[in-house]
Order: structure tokens, then sequence, then C-alpha cells
């Protein structure tokens, strides 16, 4: 049999699996049941899509296996749940973040006159340790000065005791205007002395033309803009963002946990991650540490209690809507689908899983990047010689990664008790998701996110039914590994080796 | 910057030495490359012709030693620098990549928005049969058309040197000469550095020769000159010659 022929009929014969599959549950469940577990399915299989895409990506291009995914899941929903319930930890930390920003992205301008600095190799080794020092000292006294426990404390006290009247009744300001300059400053210095520190001083070997300097200048000027405008608005913004239309407050919340997703990855990968791409095994180590330093911190500043988080406006109001039209325009919290009662707030959870799938395969088909990742997977190092900065697009990729875990946790925000172990099991299910579609495949990811999350569905609701243990929901995805492990050994998408 | 004496070289390698984990590959390798014409780099399989044109590249940089590319010093600045630099490369065993397509291949290889429309003509003229197939993904390719595209890839940006590794290896003797008639082509545009095993090709295509043995290089000069020394031949290059008799058979038990 050719290969063609044979690539054919498995097709045929899964697509025939498939659908009998479907149709003997239809069979069994009865409609109303079958399309509410399946609903069901399609929720679980959204968010465990947006963890294993990131999981995926990452491992496809530079062999990581990211044990900290599911803390940075968690902390998305973190992120975003203090944005939208009360900004004000967030709108004191901003401004710290976006003056080191400025100062690191300096770099660029430093740089080519650092570089051709005439000094002894005992000073090129010497100087950055002791900037890196010299910037740690300069962090850690703007953030002691800062109290942003004690300010995280605060407003954490306020949320809890603001429950559904008014949020903003204990938040109040902690102290003048004048006395928070200093942490932005202080942040501002510690970024130069690490844009010093990456610059190599002396280093010859380093590579940096000396070029025009005012477009360098462009986005530290924003950034330093930003820290001012940040630091003058920090009282007043929580307020007027509490005070404006729930969904929009969402969209932000959603946005935020993005980008610190982000940015958490970016300088994950950059200081953490890179120095071991030649020993991999530590990667490993060292992700699943960082997993419990996120938890610890993570419980050292919310406290380790369990949260729940309101739902938007649009997801709130009490009622059955009757279609989709007339749930958008009156915002009920529940959809009739044939005759299906469902919550809308988990509809928005699959259309952002559908989304993100739509965004990925765009990315990688139409985009500069999609093709360097795509030709990366194979061989970075040609890829290099090309001309192409892979380190940068590494930085990216674990970044965009991240990014995804954290949205999935915003996603998961408003159904799930928000709490430091949250992303414990969507790490898990991620990893069996990225084992079942094939490692490195973004489409054998939803595959295999659809698969388990029906599993999850369908096993919990025959459990019910056949009054068994709940435990085989969970089991059963493990089944469904082993036995794709068996028959498929790269995964269902997965190149052989 | 450079040496004063080495003006019309592109290219100056000088006394690399270079490790890849425990092992010392390089011990010593000195070479040059003359501004407009073929060099090449002969030598038995594993005397170290690869790693040289690595490490020229930074993708294995050399721990001692200097190279000077066009004036200016580039051991152990970044591999995607040295390539934005000017160096095009194309490595031995076709190593395009397999789940792009052609055109995406050859787009990849831009460093500046335009590169590859401004140089199309030129790259389909050189190979015609690239045109007919840019929409088919890498993996779907002959090995003599991956080779082509490995080579085009390399002429997408306006490259000052181009290092190509064993063009001609596991090729038919029709496309042989194809890609023999494609370097010449383009050593009249740039400069290059040559890997080839086939004597017959590099003794047609180069104006200087430098010869790679366990991993130092031993002798360098004029191809005119080796070409009438068949006792130096032999003692360097001995078995590792193919003879076109060699090539031909190769090529029928292939089929």
């Amino acid at each position: 049999m050719n290969p063609r022929t044979k690539k054919i009929l498995t097709l045929a014969i899964s697509v025939v699996v498939v659908i009998g599959v479907i149709f003997a549950l239809y069979l069994y469940a009865g409609k109303e049941p079958f399309i509410r577990t399946t609903l069901s399915g399609l929720t679980l299989g959204s968010l465990f899509f947006l963890v294993a895409a990131g999981l995926t990506l990452i491992f496809g291009l530079m062999d990581v296996l990211n044990f900290a995914h599911g803390s940075m899941f968690m902390l998305g929903a973190y992120m975003g749940w203090q944005l939208y319930t009360n900004p004000t930890f967030i709108f004191g930390l901003l401004p710290t973040i976006l003056a080191f920003a400025c100062g690191v992205m300096l770099t660029t301008v430093m740089k080519p006159y650092l570089i051709r600095w005439q000094i002894s190799e005992k000073w090129q080794n010497a100087l950055p340790k002791i900037a890196y020092a010299l910037a740690l000292f300069a962090a850690i006294v703007g953030f002691l000065g800062l109290d942003i426990l004690g300010l995280a404390k605060t407003a954490m006290v306020a949320m809890t005791t603001s429950t559904a009247g008014n949020p903003l009744s204990e938040i109040s300001s902690q102290e003048p205007l004048s006395v928070y300059w200093y942490r932005p400053l202080l942040m501002l210095i510690s970024g130069l002395l690490v844009a010093f520190a990456v610059s190599k001083p002396g280093d010859k070997t380093e590579f940096a033309p000396k070029e025009k300097v005012l477009p360098k200048l462009v986005i530290p000027l924003v950034l330093l803009i930003l820290t001012i405008v940040s630091t003058l608005i920090r009282e007043s913004a929580p307020e007027t963002l509490l005070l404006m239309n729930g969904n929009w407050r969402f969209l932000i919340a959603i946005l935020l946990a993005v980008a610190s997703g982000f940015l958490f990855g970016a300088i994950t990968e950059m200081t953490l991650i890179r120095p071991l791409y030649v020993r991999s095994f530590f990667i490993v180590l060292l992700t699943l540490g960082l997993s419990y330093v996120i938890r610890e911190l993570v419980q050292l500043l919310w406290d380790p209690l369990a949260y729940q988080m309101s739902r938007p406006p649009l997801f709130a109001q009490s009622g059955k809507a009757a279609n989709l039209l007339d749930w958008l325009r009156n915002g009920y919290s529940t959809i009739d689908i044939s005759g299906v009662t469902f919550p809308t707030y988990r509809l928005f959870v699959i259309f952002l899983g559908i989304v993100m799938f739509i965004f990925l395969i765009l990315l990688m088909t139409k985009t500069r990047l999609g093709m360097i990742i795509r030709a990366g997977v194979q061989d970075p190092q040609m890829v290099e010689a090309l001309g192409i900065n892979v380190k940068k697009v590494f930085t990216v990729v674990f970044a965009m990664g991240v990014g995804m875990a954290a949205l999935g946790g915003i996603g998961a925000g408003p159904f799930l008790p928000i709490q430091p172990q949250m992303g414990d099991q969507y790490l898990m299910q991620g990893f069996i998701t990225v084992v079942i579609g094939g490692m490195g495949s973004y489409v054998g990811a939803f595959v295999g996110a659809l698969i388990l999350g029906m599993a999850r569905a369908f096993g919990d609701y025959f459990a019910l039914k056949l009054s068994l243990s709940p435990a085989l929901a969970e089991a059963s995805t493990v089944i469904i590994m082993i036995i794709v492990l068996l028959v498929r050994p790269q995964g269902l998408f997965g190149k052989k080796e | 910057m450079s040496d004063q004496n080495n003006q019309q070289d592109l290219l100056v390698v000088d006394q690399i030495h270079t490790f890849i984990g425990q092992f010392h590959i390089l011990e010593s390798v000195s070479l040059s490359v003359a501004k407009g014409s073929i060099t090449v780099m002969l030598g038995r399989n594993g005397a170290g012709k690869t790693t040289t044109l690595k490490s020229i590249l930074g993708l294995t940089p050399p721990r001692e030693g200097k190279i000077i590319f066009d004036g200016m010093e580039i051991q152990g600045k970044r591999a995607f620098n040295i390539a934005n630099l000017g160096i095009g490369y194309v490595p031995e065993h076709r190593a395009i990549f397999r789940a792009l397509s052609v055109l995406e291949n050859l787009k990849l290889a831009e460093r500046k928005k335009g590169d590859f429309d401004r140089n199309a003509d030129f790259i389909f003229n050189l190979f015609p049969d690239l045109k007919r197939l840019y929409k088919l993904p890498g993996n779907h390719l002959s090995g003599g058309q991956q080779q082509m595209l490995a080579v085009a890839r390399a002429l997408v940006p306006d490259n000052k040197l181009l290092l190509i590794d064993e063009p001609s290896e596991g090729l038919a003797p029709i496309l042989i000469q194809q890609m023999m008639e494609a370097i010449r082509v383009l050593s009249e545009k740039t400069t290059i550095l040559l890997v080839e095993q086939n004597f017959i090709m590099a003794s047609q295509l180069a104006l200087n020769y430098t010869i790679i043995d366990d991993g130092k290089s031993v002798q360098s000069g004029l191809m005119a000159d080796l070409v009438n020394d068949p006792e130096l031949i032999h003692h360097y290059l001995g078995a590792s010659i193919k003879t076109r008799k060699e090539l031909e058979m190769n090529h029928e038990s292939q089929d």
C-alpha cells in the first residue's frame, strides 16, 4: 500500500470511528444530556487547549518542558481577578515595572558606547557583577520602601469587606504622592544598572554598530512618560476603572493577564532558561522549582485562600436568554441551546479557545514569525545562519506560550475558585493533551484538547448516571493517552523522529 | 584595520582553534579568500572542512585565532550578526526547511523587505525548476531540487561571500554539471568559499585552494599548480578524491 492511500484510509477510519462514537453517545444519553455534556466538554477542552498550545509550541521549538506552565495559568487568573475586583495593587505596581523596563530598554543606546570602552579584562568581568548587585540592592530598597506586601493586603481587605455593595469602600491611598516618586526612581536606576551589565562594557567580541541614537530613544521615552503618567494617576485610576462598565473592565483584565503573562514569560526565558539550553535536563528541574516559587510568592502576596471572581455584567443577569442576540442585549447568565440551559460564560470560554486557535493558525501560516518558528522547529542553527536572531525568537515564543496560559487562567477565573493550586490540574491535562496530539503540533493540541475535554465531560456524566466513582472521568484521560501511545507513539499529529 | 598586504582578501582566517564539546576539531586552520574568486577547501572526510565553515559563521565559534571579514574582526560574534554582514551559507545535506514551501524557504532568507523581489529574476534564471515548484512544500522536492533551493536561499539577500558546503554531494552527473554552471555564474557576482569532494568539479571552478588535513590547514596555493602535482593530491586527498568514473558508478547504484 502506498503511503498516500494509507493516509487517506487512516483518515477515513478515524472519521468513521469519531462519528460512530458521537452517535453512540447521542443514542445512549439522549438529546438534552448529550448537548449539555458536549458543551461542558468544549468548555473544558478550550481551557486545556489554551494551556497545551503554549506547552507544545515551547516544546516544539526549544525542547523545553515547562512545568511552571500551570503556575503561570494561575498567575494570569490572579492578575486578571485583581484588576477586575480591586486594581489598587496593580496600579501601585505599574509605575515601578514601567520605570524598570525604561531603564533596561536603554541598553540599545548604551551598548555601542560601552563595548568600545577600553578597560582591562578584570574589570570587564567585575563590572557587570557589581552592576547586577547594585541593581538588586536598588530594587530591594525600592520595594521595601514601597511596602508592596502591605498594599496588597489592604487591597485584599477592601475586596473582601466590600462584597456585593460598593467595591470602593475601604480603598484609600496609603501615603502622599511625593513619597511615591522614590520608587519608580529607584527602579529606573535599577533598570539602568541592569542595562549597563547586559551591555558587557569593554567586551570587544560583542557586536553593536553605532547608529542614530534618536530612534532608539523612542521606546524608553514612551516608557518614561507612561511611568510618570501612571504614577500621577495611580490614585484616581482604580476608582475610574471600578466605576466603568464591568464588561470593559473585564476586557482590560484579560489584556492585563495576557500582558503580564507575556512579560513574565519573556523575563523567565531570558534570565533563567536561556543559560540552560545546553543542559536541557536542568530546565525541567528549574521550571519545576519555579512553579513552587511562584506558588509560595502568590500565597505570600494573597494569602493561601480561595477567592471567587464575580462574572462580568454580560454574563451576570439572572435569567435565560432565548438566543445569542437576546443574551448579548440583556446579559443573561444562561442561554437556551436547543432546549438545554447552558451558562453563557462557558460559551464565552469556548469562544476564547476557538479564537486563539484561529489566531495560532494565522500566525503560523501567514506571518514571518510563524515561518521562522516552523523552520526553527527543524533546524534552529540554519535559521540563525540566515541572519535571524534565534534567541530573540525563543524569547518571543516562550512569552507567547505563557501569555496563552495566562489567558486560560483569567478565562477560568469567573468559574473556578482562584487559589494557588488552581493551575495544577490544567498543567497535568495540558501535558496529556500534548502527548495525545503530538509534541510540537498546535493542531494536535487543539484536537487533543477536544478529546480530553469530551472524555472528562462524558466521564463525569456516566459516573453520575451509573453511580460510579467520579475518579473515572479523571482516569479516562490517562487511559486515552495510553491507547494513543500504544497505537501511535508520536501522537495523533506528531511527526515520526 | 586589517593587514596592509591582504587588501584584496575578503576573508582571512588566521590560526583558528575550534572545540566541539571536549574534542579539539580544528587545530590551527588558516586560509584566505580573495575578493571576486572561488576558493576551494579540499581534504578527507572528517578533516574539519565543514567545521571551518561553521567557525567562520560563528555556529561553532573558535576558541582561539582571528577571522577577518571585509576588514572587520568577526570571531566571537553571534552567528546571525555575522550572517547579516553579508555571508550566505549553503550547508551540506541540503538543509532546507522541509515544513516550508519553496517560496517560504526563499522568503525566510530575506534580511530586508524586498530582497527576494529584487533577486527573484536572477534566482529563477539560474534555477528555472524552482519557479515551477515554488508552491510545493520542501519535503516534496527531489534531492537535486533541494540542493538548488539551498543555493538559491543564499542568493536572496545580496551577500558578499557565499560559503558552499559540498554542492555536488549525491547529485546525478547531469545535475552536477548544472550546479557547476550555476556556481560559475555566481562567482561573477560574489566571492565564494567552496567545500567540494568532487575534485574534477573543484579543479574546474576554483582559482585557489586550501587543503585541510586532520584539523590543520596544510597547503594552499593556485589550483592550476595543484592540478599538476599528482603526488600532493594523492598524499593529502588520496582515496577521498572521486574520479568521474567513480561518480557515475555511484549514481547508477543509487538508481
